[in-house]
């Protein structure tokens, strides 16, 4: 019987797994340095003036 | 209307978008960095189209703040594009091109999913602030994509000049940008909003520019230059 019996990992799921991965350390960033925030608005595509903030939601009740 | 450096700036950052997009086609590389290209090309639109805005309504208007949020997330989904074209140009050799698609895919519509969940409880201007909110998360997830893409160039040698230092561009450029992020968020200063976010926005293109001007696609790095990895 051969040492690798269990056959090969799926290439598609390592990279679903991956995305996720990716995803979840992405918005843990976010959220590490956003900890403080008040509400400030931060985009960085192209070198254009940056308008005031959408409205933010209203706080659930 | 801004005020006399923020117009030198967002000038400035026009041009050096252009500015890449003619050097890819004089030095015959606009199919190669195709998405880098197309990204550029889209932001030079909308940097137009935003300064007809601006000109017409005014920074603090209503038709300002849309056309600006809108475009950005258009901005950062051709950005996003652009990134994994780049994965695929460092990964080509691997033949995971089908995988990178895959992962790609599946990471924007995760990062459209989560936006919309973030927003989802606000009924009024929902599309804006899903706009607003899509794009803050795709940069963090492109900092991280990026900083991955940096181990795969490490790891695997990679010694395409042009290459390299497009994506170490890239990930000074994320990297800055999340580092302004906390910044803001920590010490509350508007001027970093102001000046630090548009000088960021210049930064990318030119510093594409200068790697497009300097260096040809036959250009190699040695390969000591790069962190020794053992394979």
């Amino acid at each position: 019987m051969s040492e690798y019996d269990g056959g090969t990992m799926s290439r598609k799921l390592g990279a679903l797994v991956l995305a996720m991965g990716i995803l979840v350390g992405a918005m843990g960033i976010k959220t590490v340095l956003s900890s403080n925030s008040k509400g400030t608005v931060m985009m960085a595509n192209g070198p254009a003036p940056i308008p005031l903030p959408p409205p933010s939601p209203p706080p659930q009740p | 209307m801004p005020g006399p450096i923020d117009l030198i700036i967002w000038f400035l950052g026009t041009a050096f978008e252009l500015l890449f997009v003619v050097c890819s086609v004089t030095r015959k590389s606009f199919l190669r960095y195709f998405f880098l290209n197309l990204y550029l090309l889209i932001s030079t639109i909308v940097s137009i189209g935003r300064f007809l805005i601006l000109w017409s309504y005014g920074q603090h208007s209503g038709q300002y703040m849309y056309f600006y949020f809108y475009s950005d997330a258009l901005l950062t989904v051709a950005l996003f594009v652009a990134l994994i074209s780049l994965y695929s140009h460092v990964l080509g050799e691997l033949s995971a091109g089908e995988y990178v698609k895959w992962g790609a895919v599946f990471l924007l519509l995760g990062t459209a999913g989560f936006s919309y969940a973030v927003v989802a409880r606000s009924t009024e201007r929902l599309s804006t602030s899903f706009a607003y909110e899509l794009s803050q998360n795709l940069y963090f997830v492109g900092l991280v994509l990026t900083y991955i893409l940096w181990g795969a160039v490490l790891k695997l040698r990679e010694t395409r000049t042009r290459l390299v230092q497009i994506i170490l561009s890239l990930g000074l450029y994320f990297s800055a940008y999340a580092a302004s992020y906390a910044l803001v968020n920590f010490s509350g200063k508007i001027i970093i909003i102001r000046y630090i976010c548009p000088a960021l926005g210049c930064f990318l293109p030119l510093s594409w520019s200068l790697t497009m001007l300097r260096y040809t696609d036959e250009s190699r790095l040695v390969p000591a230059r790069l962190v020794a990895v053992p394979r």
